[in-house]
């Protein structure tokens, strides 16, 4: 990892792997902490899944589109502007309403921003760290939404870790979060995610890879639950902070992708084939 | 029967019959669990200490069916002002549902203001009717009263930015005598994103209504 972290000339690469199969656990750096960027969507997504574990929500319970938030620096308002966000679905429900069951499958495959806002406005982030705190995932700091540009410009920002990540999605891929039967939905969500550049990319053809990408200027991470045949899943992070400029983020998430796999089990499961 | 009076028969009833197909009820009269989120009759302060008197007469409906196809105006039917989330009281998120009276009042005034608009008017989710016990609803509102309505887009037109909501109210002032619009901006009682009109705290009752004789021991206990 050192080697590929130089070669990458990223300014800092953070790698953590818990394999399900073997218990072995891989660890490079995985306490530093870097800006979660889309990252975070995953702990929105278990306060979700909390709420609806509670009662106090069900999946097809239905929320006002609006695309109004307040600065966690200040309590100003601000939009999630539409050329920011990658999802268009959410954007043109303004004014109307989407179950939040969508509203988190959009937040997660497409990495839709207002989808995350919404959600994160309708469970209150007392509800979302508090839900944090009771998994004990002291690796992820959330502390607002997304595309809060004020925040930004004064240092308020979620955070996560390499390791707070995979212990996150180990709750899902273990069947620990809530129920088996939650734990299920939310990796079929993960499931689906569009954007494949990332720890996929690195991965055979046959890999299944329930996973939620970030990236901001100078953040791109990476982080799911890798399955593939006859044997229990993987958990991997990866994640790397970047100057502005710099291009081979991609390749570099995938080439680490592609180490851990090779290390894990690479020799065995092509002899499966 | 007149040409006109047949036409209006035909669309809206007989003459002498109510217009709208759905029962008032008395808000008073209603389950504990309706009356406690409707406080009908009930007095709720606006944001500067100022009570202002509930509705205490509803329009039942019994289904979204029903809604759908109840027509308050030409070109606004009932399910526009009863669309809601998951920030209404959860007895109200089912149906029956209750909406004040005055709604009516609302539709008629749109539906002058979309003559002037020359196209669609939208009503945004949680911008028609919203009960007392809605989330949103913190100080007295018009919402709770059902003379108000958020309108969000109008033809292709977003109203999320200062000249098009100002060219919308501007219409309204015009064509919807004794309307509030609330001013453009970003601070407390301004809007940026949607089209806030209302009539202010109007309470109808319409003939068919199931009136009683005062007796002041409904006051202070209704059943």
């Amino acid at each position: 990892m050192e080697e590929l972290e130089e070669r990458s000339r990223a300014q800092a690469l953070a790698v953590a792997v818990m394999d399900l199969e073997t218990g072995f656990e891989f660890r490079y750096r995985p306490d530093r902490w870097f800006h979660a960027a889309s990252t975070i969507k995953l702990a929105v997504l278990l306060g979700l899944f909390a709420a609806i574990h509670r009662g106090t929500l069900v999946p097809q319970s239905r929320l006002h589109v609006r695309n109004r938030f307040r600065s966690a620096y200040d309590g100003s308002s601000f939009r999630v502007l539409s050329e920011r966000d990658a999802d268009s679905e959410v954007q043109a429900a303004v004014g109307k309403t989407m179950r939040v069951i969508d509203l988190a499958r959009n937040m997660i495959v497409r990495s839709s921003n207002l989808a995350t806002n919404l959600l994160l406005d309708l469970l209150g982030l007392e509800h979302l760290q508090r839900t944090l705190e009771e998994h004990q995932l002291s690796g992820i700091d959330l502390r607002r939404g997304v595309e809060d540009e004020l925040a930004f410009e004064h240092g308020i920002n979620n955070r996560v870790t390499a390791d707070g990540l995979v212990q996150l999605l180990r709750l899902f891929a273990e069947e620990r979060a809530f129920s088996p039967e939650l734990s299920r939905e939310m990796v079929e969500i993960l499931h689906d995610q569009e954007f494949r550049s990332g720890i996929p990319a690195g991965l055979p053809a046959h890999a299944r890879v329930a996973h939620k990408t970030g990236e901001i200027s100078t953040i791109a991470h990476d982080a799911g639950i890798v399955y593939l045949p006859k044997r229990k899943p993987y958990v991997v992070a990866i994640l790397t902070e970047w100057d502005a400029e710099m291009s081979g983020r991609h390749p570099t998430i995938a080439a680490a992708s592609y180490m851990i796999y090779e290390h894990l089990l690479g020799a065995r499961d092509e002899d499966d084939e | 029967m007149s040409e006109p009076a047949r036409l209006l028969s035909e669309r809206y009833g007989a003459q002498g019959e109510p217009s709208i197909a759905l029962r008032i009820v008395d808000g008073r009269r209603l389950e504990k669990k309706y009356r406690d989120v409707l406080r009908p009759g009930g007095i709720l302060a606006d944001a500067h200490g100022q009570a202002h008197q509930l509705p205490r007469y509803f329009y039942e409906i019994p289904s979204w069916e029903v809604a759908h196809n109840t027509q308050l105006s030409e070109n606004f039917a009932l399910w526009e002002f009863i669309h809601t989330d998951v920030h209404e009281a959860e007895p109200l998120r089912m149906f029956p549902r209750y909406v004040p009276c005055a709604i009516t009042l609302m539709a008629l005034g749109l539906e002058q203001f979309r003559s002037a608009a020359r196209s669609f008017v939208h009503i945004a989710a949680n911008g028609g009717y919203r009960s007392p016990a809605h989330a949103l609803t913190v100080h007295a509102t018009p919402h709770a009263w059902g003379t108000a309505v958020n309108v969000y887009r109008i033809g292709d037109t977003m109203l999320d930015n200062q000249e098009a909501l100002e060219h919308y109210a501007s219409l309204a002032y015009k064509s919807m005598p004794g309307v509030y619009v609330r001013p453009f901006g970003r601070k407390r009682g301004e809007t940026d994103d949607h089209l806030h009109l209302d009539f202010g705290y109007v309470i109808a009752v319409p003939r068919g209504a199931p009136f009683e004789t005062y007796n002041p021991k409904l006051d202070v206990e209704p059943l």
